[in-house]
């Protein structure tokens, strides 16, 4: 940085000076231009021009010195040409020109020469033979109105409502008022010719002048006019504009002219209250318009929260019907649902309505997510079935994508319907190779005892059921399957009550003969009536009997506890049960270790557990008139809900102990 | 930076317009305008009362004065008026032809007939009447040179009332072209020629002038003669309600008093110079009840009784102070049954006369699509539509009458805008280039006007110059 560069940035003068004089030329020449400021004022200014502007009083004088000679105007005549008779010659005042005058463009040459005198006699020599034309006349528009002969007529646009006569003068009217609708129609007074010319006939005469409406009038136009355009090109002919036009022409339909107008003379001549009354109305679409609009628009959001994906079945289903479509789907619905959680992550984090944000403001969202997986594993798992109510086991399914966590796929939904029509079935193991669905219902037979199998089918016939299927359908094995397991719950429970029917005879022939020995007066009656109905009772008896042979009983209670347990979860679940009872004992046998019987093998147990309901039904059926109480065969659903009602209550009054 | 505009640019393109000197007249019952087109007001407004002077030395045996200032009291005068009050047509012909020449030749184009200074009349002195040569216009016999041709250079648009019959039509152009040889010649309606001056092609016009009221649906610049709505309901009607309201007040008011000389002015003098009196009092005194709901609706006129009035001062001197009477005159052209009652039985109005009707009967009669447009542009003119309060009532009627409709009224403010409407749209016409092929030229009319006069063979000539004559084009906005 140079002192020069300083000098320049502080506006001082430089000091060897001459380096830059083309600055100060400027100024100067710039100080020079402005007169009647004195120095110092304009030195106030710097480099800048000052923003006074010096008043200047030769005004007059200089206006007087500059001005031009007066130009020299003209009255000029002219025609139009837009008129019918070029006779018509105005004058107009023109300014006058000096050069040969170009008709287009005369006022654009400019006069003061010395020769305009010689040049404008010129001029009036030429002026006969050149006139200018009006500058107007090009505005002069005209409608195209179709043009006939008379054979076209003949041959194309005979109506028997027209006469070509009349015709005419509608063709004539059009041209005249510029197809101005209104006007026409208020100004057609067509009179019939042959009234002049009552020669030819005298009927004729009597022909009666028709009163013709706007839409009559129209409709006869654009029936010619259509006519014509496609006499001169074909409809296969016409370039897009002419086709569109003739459409229109063609779709004239006078009628719905004539009820719009109708309309809309009635909508004129409401009163004061029904206009009042619509615009209230329509205040209230819009009111109404707008909520919907708001109602949309958080529905919207709403989808966007679940991130739910599009339902358009019907074009995407075709997509996932290959191995590879649905893998593509599979996918998809994975990294959408990544992003969907870190987008509800976000989004918790910036939410501010807390509406909106309460549900899913559970970290990672899981309640969600977990949610709606359960719901695909239970739609997946019960198609079919119109109750999963009452369907057992299905919690042990529901449980397990829960426990494999996030890993688990989301599968696109299908409704039950799609399911149906599609086919889809969804399981967790397949056997390998091919089954019979019949071998599904024979296996469960069996695998159980003689016994068992026995008293299975004899319940079968009591329902009126054969063992044999007739036509096993997926639905009707599914069903019968179901039916087989109530049927073993109830033989279970049937051997539970008869046992336990039997220890509180035992104990209380025990306690008889305690009593007897204590020479206590036994109430009998009391007993009998503690043992069959009273709960509070029958508990502490059931609690004494727990406590006391504990050893004895210890597997069988343990194992009534199982199936108290497993009970529950078949009504609330649907039917998960198709594989077989073998798997449903494994399960019981995987929870029996939660229910705090350790070291119990479960083959072993389901085996003593299994003799003793042998035992039990033995003497249910030997103490007949107790079994008579139960509803015992009245039909597998409804005996099969009560039983598990009654089980349900025995399980609570456990948990509370 | 306001360039001034140089003068070699001849601002054509701003307006459209292209002046050809054309003149423009508009006759009706009470004025007569006339002027240069172009022009915003009409050089020469006349009455079209004019005074007939029994002169027995005349072949028609009177001799005609135009003009305000000849119409005074003198011996074997008569006050008479060449148009028909009924229709605002022309009724007599020569007379008419005798005032548009005074206007036309004399007032218009005063360098056109000076006459020797030793001859014109201003120097004699002998009687005393002030210009002579301005006063007979009918002896213009020794000016035949001039008379030749007095307007060769000059196209004239004239205008007519909407129900003027192809007769007079056919007489206006024989006169203009054949006694005065107008180089070219235009009709005009007077609602086109009103909707112009208001700057609109399409516009219903309601016209309230002086003799009538005529409500009108212009479409593109062209009247629909279905729509044509005509009552007597204008001033000169409204001047006999304030005649019957002064004969029914206690003590009963004179407008004017008969002079106490032995002079005795006819009695048509007198109805003149009463109905210029009670112009005045119509343009002081007289208010129209604004709305909303009618005069006579309960309360309305204990409410006028309580503002203050307005004091008319009589030429004898006597004044009063008008209250609720103002309002009742005027109600009449809005109610039938508010109108008082008059002695003869042609002045009383049926409902159809009264202005909301005529506007209703009028919107009926034309195609319905265009019934929302014509009540968006509704033009208001004539000078009785000046009195106080008379937009606001037309508004508030036709809110009434069509309550889901937009209207709007579109009045001119200034009251000669109001006045003289349909000459100013005359003007702004006769001044547009585009309008020049629209000229009806001499050649073919002087081709046409005989056998027009002679037979009606040819009727189809006839008929599309009569198509003609209707117009079309639309019109430039006016820029001024």
């Amino acid at each position: 940085m140079t002192s020069h560069d300083v000098r320049e940035m502080l506006n001082l003068p430089t000091e060897g000076g001459g380096s830059r004089p083309a600055k100060k030329q400027k100024t100067s020449i710039a100080r020079q231009n402005l007169k009647g400021l004195a120095r110092e004022v304009q030195n106030l200014g710097g480099d800048n021009p000052i923003a006074i502007v010096p008043e200047i009083s030769s005004f007059k004088k200089r206006r007087f010195g500059s001005r031009k000679p007066a130009a020299r105007w003209e009255m000029r005549p002219f025609r139009n040409s837009a008129r019918g008779d070029e006779s018509l010659i105005l004058r107009h005042w023109r300014r006058k020109t000096d050069v040969q005058p170009t008709p287009p463009q005369p006022e654009q040459q400019q006069n003061g020469q010395p020769n305009e005198d010689k040049m404008d006699a010129d001029k009036g020599e030429s002026k006969p033979e050149e006139i200018e034309d009006s500058s107007f006349a090009k505005f002069n528009v005209k409608v195209d109105v179709p043009q006939y002969s008379e054979d076209q007529y003949n041959s194309t646009l005979v109506n028997n409502d027209w006469t070509k006569d009349e015709t005419d003068y509608l063709m004539d009217a059009v041209r005249e008022y510029d197809l101005r609708w209104p006007i026409i129609w208020d100004r057609y007074d067509y009179q019939s010719k042959d009234g002049d010319a009552s020669t030819e006939s005298n009927t004729a005469v009597v022909q009666a002048r028709k009163a013709r409406t706007l839409e009559d009038l129209k409709a006869r136009y654009y029936e010619v006019a259509a006519k014509m355009m496609g006499v001169q090109r074909p409809v296969q002919y016409m370039n897009q504009a002419e086709f569109s036009l003739h459409e229109i022409m063609v779709n004239f339909k006078p009628e719905d002219e004539t009820r719009r107008k109708k309309f809309a003379e009635a909508q004129m001549g409401r009163s004061k209250e029904e206009a009042r009354e619509e615009e209230s109305l329509l205040l209230e679409v819009r009111r109404i318009l707008a909520r919907t609009e708001k109602f949309n628009q958080e529905r919207r959001e709403l989808y966007n929260r679940l991130d739910y994906p599009t339902t358009e079945t019907t074009q995407d289903l075709s997509t996932f019907k290959t191995s590879n479509g649905l893998h593509t789907l599979l996918q998809n619905l994975m990294t959408a649902d990544k992003s969907k959680k870190r987008k509800s992550l976000m989004g918790t984090d910036g939410q501010s309505t807390p509406a909106s944000a309460g549900p899913s403001a559970q970290p990672g969202s899981t309640p969600l997510a977990e949610q709606r997986r359960e719901s695909i594993a239970a739609s997946a798992s019960g198609h079919g079935h119109g109750r999963h109510d009452s369907n057992a086991s299905t919690d042990t399914r529901a449980e397990k994508p829960t426990k494999k966590g996030a890993q688990a796929p989301e599968r696109r939904k299908l409704t039950e319907q799609e399911e149906l029509t599609y086919g889809v079935s969804t399981h967790d193991r397949l056997p390998s190779g091919p089954t019979f669905r019949y071998d599904r219902i024979n296996k469960i037979l069996t695998t159980k005892s003689n016994a068992q199998h026995a008293r299975i089918t004899n319940t079968l016939n009591e329902l009126d059921v054969p063992a044999r299927l007739t036509m096993p359908t997926k639905a009707v094995v599914d069903q019968m399957e179901h039916l087989l397991v109530n049927i073993q719950t109830l033989l279970d429970l049937k051997k539970l009550s008869d046992k336990f029917d039997a220890e509180i005879k035992l104990e209380k022939a025990k306690k008889a003969e305690k009593d007897k020995a204590a020479g206590i007066v036994p109430q009998p009656a009391a007993a009998e009536s503690a043992a069959k109905g009273g709960s509070n009772g029958e508990t502490a008896k059931e609690n004494v009997a727990a406590s006391k042979d504990g050893k004895k009983a210890g597997g069988g209670a343990a194992s009534s506890s199982t199936a108290t347990t497993e009970k529950p979860a078949a009504g609330e679940g649907t039917n998960g049960e198709k594989d077989g009872p073998n798997k449903g004992g494994e399960q019981a046998a995987a929870e029996k270790p939660a229910d705090g019987n350790p070291g119990a093998d479960d083959k072993k147990a389901a085996a003593k557990e299994a003799q003793e309901a042998t035992n039990g039904v033995k003497q249910e059926n030997n103490t007949g008139e107790e079994k008579e109480e139960r509803p015992s065969s009245s039909g597998g659903q409804k005996r099969s809900a009560s039983v598990l009602s009654s089980v349900s209550d025995k399980s609570a009054k456990r948990q509370k102990k | 930076m306001a360039q001034p505009l140089t003068t070699a640019s001849v601002p054509t393109d701003i307006y459209g317009g292209d002046e050809v000197s054309a003149l423009v007249l508009d006759a009706g019952y009470c004025q007569t305008r006339a002027g240069f087109a172009g022009e915003d007001v009409p050089k020469s407004v006349l009455p079209s009362f004019y005074g007939a002077i029994k002169d027995t030395s005349a072949a028609s045996g009177s001799r005609n004065v135009f003009g305000e200032d000849f119409i005074y009291a003198r011996p074997d005068f008569e006050v008479k008026n060449y148009m028909s009050r009924t229709e605002s047509v022309v009724e007599d012909w020569d007379t008419a032809v005798q005032v548009w020449e005074s206007m036309l030749l004399e007032r218009l184009q005063p360098e056109r007939r000076q006459t020797q200074p030793s001859k014109n009349g201003l120097n004699d002195g002998a009687d005393g009447e002030g210009d002579v040569s301005m006063e007979d216009a009918a002896t213009s016999a020794e000016n035949a040179e001039n008379a030749e041709k007095p307007l060769a250079e000059s196209p004239l648009l004239m205008t007519e009332a909407p129900w003027n019959q192809g007769k007079a039509r056919e007489k206006a152009i024989e006169i203009a072209m054949e006694n005065w040889g107008c180089p070219a010649f235009w009709l005009s309606r007077t609602p086109v020629c009103a909707a112009f001056a208001a700057g609109k092609a399409s516009a219903l016009v309601v016209d309230v002038g002086g003799a009538n009221t005529s409500v009108t649906a212009v479409h593109d610049g062209m009247i629909l003669k279905r729509s044509i709505q005509k009552s007597h309901v204008g001033g000169l009607w409204l001047s006999s309600q304030i005649r019957s309201m002064f004969d029914s007040s206690d003590p009963k008011i004179e407008p004017s008093h008969p002079p106490q000389t032995q002079l005795r002015p006819p009695s048509s003098y007198r109805a003149y110079e009463d109905e210029r009196l009670l112009t005045e009092y119509k343009e002081s005194v007289v208010e129209v009840w604004r709305g909303p709901g009618r005069y006579s609706n309960p309360g309305n006129e204990d409410l006028v009784k309580t503002q203050p009035g307005r004091i008319f001062e009589m030429p004898d001197g006597s004044n009063q102070m008008w209250r609720e009477q103002r309002f009742r005159v005027s109600e009449g052209m809005w109610d039938e049954t508010a109108q008082l009652p008059t002695a003869s039985e042609e002045e009383r109005i049926t409902k159809a006369q009264t202005v909301p009707e005529l506007i209703r009967a009028c919107l009926n009669a034309v195609d319905v699509d265009l019934r929302p447009n014509l009540l968006g542009n509704i033009v208001v003119t004539g000078g009785t539509s000046l009195l106080n309060g008379f937009n606001d009532r037309l508004n508030n009627e036709l809110m009434g009458m069509y309550p889901g409709m937009r209207v709007k009224l579109h009045a001119a403010g200034l009251t000669t805008e109001r006045r003289f409407g349909s000459w100013i749209g005359g003007s702004i016409l006769a001044s547009l280039g585009t309008f020049h092929q629209m000229w009806i030229s001499k050649r073919s009319t002087t081709r046409m006007v005989p056998a027009l006069s002679r037979n009606a063979a040819s009727k189809g000539f006839l008929k599309s110059w009569r198509l003609r004559i209707d117009g079309a084009w639309t019109p430039k906005k006016k820029s001024r």
